[in-house]
């Protein structure tokens, strides 16, 4: 049998020192809540990956026509319907077109419906749901109704009916997804303001003068920022999916215009689906791991700026 | 020269079940640079009389239903709430229960130390922050420019009262009102906020009201203490006459019931029962419940405030201000230190609608 050492048989193994601070903790800068945030956004590994997929593909939208090797309309006559090859890195579609190139491209389409619709939303959003929550009252049952009326239109029907009448631009496309999907925010941001309202702090601001403007802007709205922040992101994503399956149900983009979705719908063709998978592959990858990679990016933000997480993997 | 007075203060709570009568008629003045001790159990109106008279009680619940504030001789009621923003923070000005929840956790110090003096001052944000650096100092916080940019959950509880105090005074204001100042503090913090408020408010001679349920508080630093109970205010006086003569039978109560270094822990003697939930306006005097010293009165009529002198001048301010009693029944000197009636035979006088069940306690009653 073994025995157990017990503190008053002295010291086991070598006399290990008290441990002692190498540097004056009182000393470092205190973090903000925001650092706070970044730091544990950073060591989400599948959240950081994300947001480096995310600014690349941000950074090729960007520059989709410097460093694309084709125009996306351009058309190869030597090469419609060509499997990858060393001129086409991905292929060239049906008309002679560069897969890679038009991937390029439609990322700008992709993203910008995504950062438009989502801002068009957010503002309306924003705005109804501090106005209801912070006047609460006859403010606050008018634009309830009016939430509920929005959230029971059925956002794609809306869609598939104006979206033809007002022309199928991506501009179009950005502000019917905006306009449709603003009561989530609104719901959100008047929960929070109701709550927010009535906590010490915003007695106090208005014990010391502050006006309703800067208590709404400066005190209240700040603390909504998380929440916000995590649905907007998860926003992003729906509205690039959205677009994408109008731009397959030729709603969207209109070719010859590059689009992720437009691409895809080459696949509706049984040929294609079967036999060139490189002309819908590319898109659908690019679909995919966009909005995962948003929708990790939320997740991770979502934890980030919990602050019940706060302290727990620091 | 008066500051505050409020007369016959009335607030009411509606809510979908009840009316809650919160305050019930409460008067009081205030000198300028004087300190009052508002103190009584919790839920006995003490806060709705001070946000009442800031006019930040929560809307539309709570409705101030009648009655007079008025404030260097202007009446606060009916004023527009532009006015009555100019007014909060530079002639009144609050210092709430919990410097935490008090504070807004996602704005530095420095933004939260400045909001009222921009508000108010032409300063540029610049000047603002000198000053604010200034107002850390004042409260005792040191390296004040280091800490403008530090977010409240990086202060320690005294230091973040520290802080709300000095938001609290950077405004001069004439009045400030500390509602429960130190009661999410621990014992030793408490004692140095005490400290601070007290001579902050006398370099500055700003008037401080003061809220709390801590007769400890009140005997350290007010010079006048008015009790409120079931929102009325049932005894006031001086604050060291209160302490040596108290009349009403609830002040007793309160003051048997605290902790005194200089007395026996076996002392101790708690108020039974608990404080009406004020859904009913009170028939008779509200304490009478717990009462060891009410008549059949008690339970019908409801004592008026009045002067336990009837021959003196009544004086409402000062350090000379006339004890004033709530009570039809106040207790006797002796009877202040054994905390019951020491009369001979003296029996509390039974609730009448009991009685009405029990002929026999209905002998008593009418007796």
């Amino acid at each position: 049998m073994t025995a157990i050492a017990r503190p008053d048989e002295g010291p086991i193994g070598p006399e290990v020192p008290i441990w002692q601070p190498t540097t004056d903790l009182s000393l470092r800068p205190p973090l903000s809540p925001r650092q706070l945030a970044w730091r544990r956004f950073r060591r989400n590994r599948l959240a950081m990956t994300s947001l480096i997929v995310v600014v690349a593909l941000a950074v090729i939208a960007i520059l989709a026509s410097v460093i694309a090797p084709y125009s996306p309309t351009e058309v190869d006559l030597k090469a419609f319907g060509k499997p990858p090859s060393l001129s086409h890195i991905l292929g060239s579609d049906r008309s002679g077109r560069d897969v890679l190139s038009r991937l390029m491209h439609g990322a700008r389409v992709s993203l910008s419906v995504g950062v438009v619709a989502v801002g068009i939303y957010l503002a309306i959003g924003i705005t109804l749901g501090s106005l209801a929550g912070y006047r609460r009252g006859w403010t606050d049952a008018i634009i309830g109704r009016v939430t509920d009326t929005v959230m029971a239109i059925p956002a794609l029907l809306i869609i598939l009916a104006v979206v033809p009448l007002i022309g199928r631009s991506p501009l179009n496309i950005m502000i019917v997804i905006g306009l449709l999907n603003w009561p989530a925010v609104t719901r959100l941001v008047r929960g929070e303001f109701l709550s927010l309202r009535e906590r010490e702090f915003t007695l106090a601001a208005r014990g010391i003068g502050a006006r309703d403007r800067r208590i709404i802007l400066r005190h209240i709205l700040p603390n909504v920022t998380g929440p916000l922040v995590v649905l907007a992101s998860f926003g992003m994503a729906e509205a690039m999916i959205i677009e994408a399956g109008l731009s397959v149900l030729g709603l969207g983009i209109q070719p010859p215009d590059a689009s992720w979705g437009g691409d895809l719908q080459a696949a509706t063709d049984v040929g294609v689906l079967t036999q060139k998978p490189w002309l819908w592959m590319a898109p659908g990858a690019a679909i995919a791991i966009a909005v995962l990679s948003i929708n990790f990016i939320g997740d991770g933000l979502r934890d980030a700026l919990d602050p019940r997480a706060s302290g727990v993997r620091r | 020269m008066t500051l505050l007075s409020v007369r016959d203060l009335v607030v009411r709570f509606q809510t979908h079940e009840a009316t809650i009568h919160a305050v019930n008629g409460v008067s009081f003045e205030m000198a300028a640079g004087e300190t009052l001790g508002l103190v009584g159990e919790s839920g006995c109106g003490k806060s709705v009389t001070s946000l009442a008279i800031t006019q930040l009680l929560p809307v539309p619940a709570g409705r101030i239903e009648g009655g007079e504030i008025l404030l260097n001789g202007r009446s606060l009621l009916g004023l527009p709430e532009a006015e009555m923003r100019s007014i909060r923070g530079t002639e009144i000005a609050m210092v709430f229960q919990d410097p935490l929840t008090s504070l807004n956790p996602v704005m530095t110090i420095g933004n939260q130390l400045t909001e009222g003096i921009l508000a108010h001052q032409d300063l540029t944000p610049a000047q603002a922050r000198v000053r604010a650096v200034e107002l850390l100092g004042m409260v005792g916080i040191a390296d004040g420019q280091k800490r403008l940019g530090t977010y409240p959950h990086q202060l320690s509880g005294g230091m973040r009262q520290r802080v709300m105090i000095a938001i609290a005074l950077s405004l001069k204001p004439k009045l400030l009102i500390a509602d429960e100042p130190t009661t999410a503090l621990d014992v030793t913090i408490q004692a140095q906020m005490i400290d601070l408020i007290k001579e902050l408010t006398a370099q500055s001679g700003t008037a401080a009201l003061l809220i709390t349920h801590d007769l400890g508080v009140v005997a350290d630093m007010t010079q006048r203490t008015a009790v409120m109970y079931a929102g009325y205010i049932v005894e006031t006086a001086a604050t060291p006459e209160l302490y040596a003569r108290p009349r009403h039978p609830y002040t007793i109560g309160l003051l048997n019931s605290i902790a005194r270094i200089d007395r026996e822990p076996a002392a101790l003697r708690p108020i039974e029962g608990s404080p009406p939930d004020g859904t009913h306006a009170p028939e008779g005097c509200p304490f009478a419940p717990r009462c060891a010293w009410r008549l059949p009165t008690c339970w019908r009529e409801n004592p008026l405030l009045a002067a336990d002198d009837p021959v003196a001048p009544v004086i409402t301010t000062g350090p000379a201000a006339s004890h004033l009693v709530a009570c039809h029944n106040p207790a006797t000197p002796d009877e202040v230190s054994a905390g019951r009636p020491l009369r001979q035979g003296f029996v509390a006088a039974p609730n009448p609608s009991w009685a009405a069940l029990n002929p026999a306690l209905a002998a008593a009653s009418a007796g």
